[in-house]
């Protein structure tokens, strides 16, 4: 008799722990993508079905996911599903004790290859979501469309490790020309260019 | 991380020079000095009229960190003067970008070469006058090389090293990858960045550069074949753009454009640019002394636009009411009909290469016209408005 209630109370206390992860975390999302996300979905599946003992551990960050699946993913339906037209940011609050949040946010997400915290940042808690130059759909929504600068970390609430991940692709994009920003306007001295003798033209208005 | 540096500065240094040595072969560059053509005042004239003053898109809400807005309180006089500034600071902004032609080292460098300097040290010494108030371009900068020979930089050490202690705003020390990598500014070209591309040219290079001459004809020439004239129009960058065109006789997509999208006074402007360009024998200036005469210029319309909000609505005159619903002038139609004689000369002659396309674009329009000009004459008798009141 005893066997058999340990089992099923391990198997409730499975599909109660696979449940309570948050509705909008990716593991979640994981078996909704299948039909979306092609190259890894199939491999899981087998997985699970092969070895039923260990089931998919949704803080495990050790997996690298290309950029290629990420921006697929920023495309696919199961992303408009969790996030809607909104950024992945607006959704997200921090914790903290007291009235204030602390001034700067968690260090990292990721510790030794795992979340290693209850409420991970934006981009963390997603592991779909990758930070690359190449992904520009990602990185538009920590721009300001109105100073052009990337978002503070006060408002997005990225771990610091993020941030300065996220700055990084931000410039390495700017540079190979796939985010626009306003360039800095050059004055010419026409002098320098046609030589002294020449007055400079006049511009008439 | 210094070895990444290395590592790209190598490719850097690879990609411009196959870029270089391609694009001299398929992209069009200048023979000869454009300079004096360009600096013409008569040429500065049409260009400036071509370009047209659109102010929204002059003063567009930019994304830099200071683009804060002030709010006024002013009597009509004063606004009427700021009305004035506000033509000059549209003016200011879209001066355009010198073309000039490619400057190469001087040939004669070597100030003095001192044999008992020579192993001094084991690396090139660069001595820069960094006086206050000289311009970049009058700095000495002077290099002493290892075996003892005292000589003035070249061009490029000038460029770092004014770079180093005089940065321009916008400038990067290295070559952006946009520009050392063809395949990525192909793909900025495909996704229509334009502006992007030449504002980020303007401010990267010098425009007396191989570079400068290579990517900007690049990218007038994928806008030939794109025809999207309309993303540079009313920018810095489209005296340039018309000028190139005129330079190398390709003028007829701009040309195309310009009757479609009926702007026919810059068509005129154009076909007498190349005119003038060519030495080709065809009296244009009578024409456009006509057309002067009957059309205000970019900066006088803006100016009318800007006033025209101070206007109450009650004081609207009819005859305003029907102009601005027809879109044209009693003036404009007479406008119309010179500039369409000469652009139908021009289509006829050896010069024009699409004279079909042009051909029809121009039927097209002369039938547009003619129904609002008709529409126009049955408004004003309707309205009861007479010819002699405007």
């Amino acid at each position: 008799m005893l066997p058999l209630a340990r089992a099923f109370y391990s198997s409730v206390a499975r599909i109660s722990r696979n449940n309570r992860v948050a509705l909008h975390t990716a593991s979640t999302l994981r078996c909704k993508e299948a039909t979306v996300v092609d190259n890894e979905a199939p491999a899981e599946n087998s997985e699970e079905s092969g070895s039923d003992a260990s089931p998919p551990d949704g803080k495990d960050r050790t997996k690298v996911i290309p950029v290629e699946t990420s921006m697929r993913y920023l495309k696919s339906a199961a992303y408009r599903t969790t996030y809607g037209e909104e950024f992945v940011w607006t959704q997200y609050r921090r914790n903290h004790k007291g009235m204030y949040a602390p001034r700067k946010t968690r260090k990292t997400c990721v510790r030794q290859g795992k979340i290693s915290t209850g409420n991970p940042c934006p981009i963390c808690r997603d592991e779909y979501l990758v930070l690359d130059y190449r992904n520009t759909d990602l990185l538009k929504q920590f721009i300001s469309p109105y100073s052009g600068q990337v978002l503070s970390y006060s408002k997005t609430g990225l771990c610091q490790k993020s941030h300065l991940r996220l700055k990084v692709a931000v410039e390495q994009a700017r540079d190979c020309g796939l985010l626009t920003y306003d360039v800095p306007f050059r004055e010419y001295d026409y002098s320098e260019y046609y030589g002294k003798q020449e007055e400079p033209i006049q511009l008439k208005s | 991380m210094s070895l990444l540096r290395h590592f790209r500065k190598l490719s850097v240094e690879h990609t411009r020079r196959t870029l270089a040595g391609s694009a001299s072969s398929n992209t069009r560059q200048y023979d000869k000095d454009p300079q004096p053509l360009f600096t013409d005042a008569e040429t500065q004239r049409l260009l400036q009229n071509m370009t047209q003053l659109q102010l929204d898109k002059v003063f567009r809400k930019r994304t830099v960190s200071d683009n804060s807005t002030e709010t006024k309180f002013m009597t009509t006089a004063q606004l009427e003067k700021e009305f004035l500034q506000t033509i000059v600071k549209a003016n200011k902004l879209l001066q355009m970008p010198p073309v000039v032609k490619v400057k190469e080292d001087a040939q004669d460098a070597l100030i003095t070469k001192d044999a008992a300097l020579k192993d001094f040290a084991d690396t090139k010494y660069v001595f820069t006058d960094i006086t206050f108030g000289l311009r970049n371009s009058e700095r000495k900068v002077v290099v002493r090389d290892v075996d003892g020979s005292l000589s003035y930089a070249s061009l490029d050490t000038r460029k770092r090293m004014n770079q180093l202690y005089f940065p321009l705003d916008g400038r990067r020390s290295y070559t952006p990858r946009m520009f050392s990598k063809p395949e990525l500014l192909q793909r900025c070209l495909e996704e229509h960045k334009y502006e992007f591309v030449l504002d980020r040219l303007t401010v990267q290079y010098e425009p007396y550069e191989l570079e400068f001459h290579q990517i900007s004809a690049r990218v007038f020439e994928h806008l030939m074949e794109s025809k999207q004239f309309d993303l540079l129009r009313s920018t810095r960058h489209f005296g340039p753009m018309a000028f190139f065109y005129a330079w190398h006789r390709c003028i007829d997509d701009l040309l195309y454009d310009m009757i479609r999208q009926d702007y026919l006074h810059n068509a005129v402007e154009l076909i007498a640019l190349s005119y003038k360009i060519h030495q080709i024998p065809v009296d244009y200036k009578q024409t456009l002394g006509q057309l002067d005469a009957l059309q205000p210029t970019p900066g006088q319309r803006a100016l009318a636009e800007l006033r025209n909000c101070l206007k109450k609505p009650q004081e609207q005159h009819i005859q305003d009411d029907i102009q601005a619903a027809i879109g044209k002038t009693e003036q404009d139609f007479a406008a119309d009909e010179i500039s369409l004689k000469f652009i139908e000369e021009y289509i006829g002659g050896e010069h024009a290469l699409k004279k079909v396309q042009l051909e029809l674009a121009v039927q097209t329009l002369k039938e547009l016209n003619l129904e609002k000009l008709q529409l126009y004459q049955g408004l004003k008798k309707a309205h009861g408005v007479q010819a002699s009141s405007s």
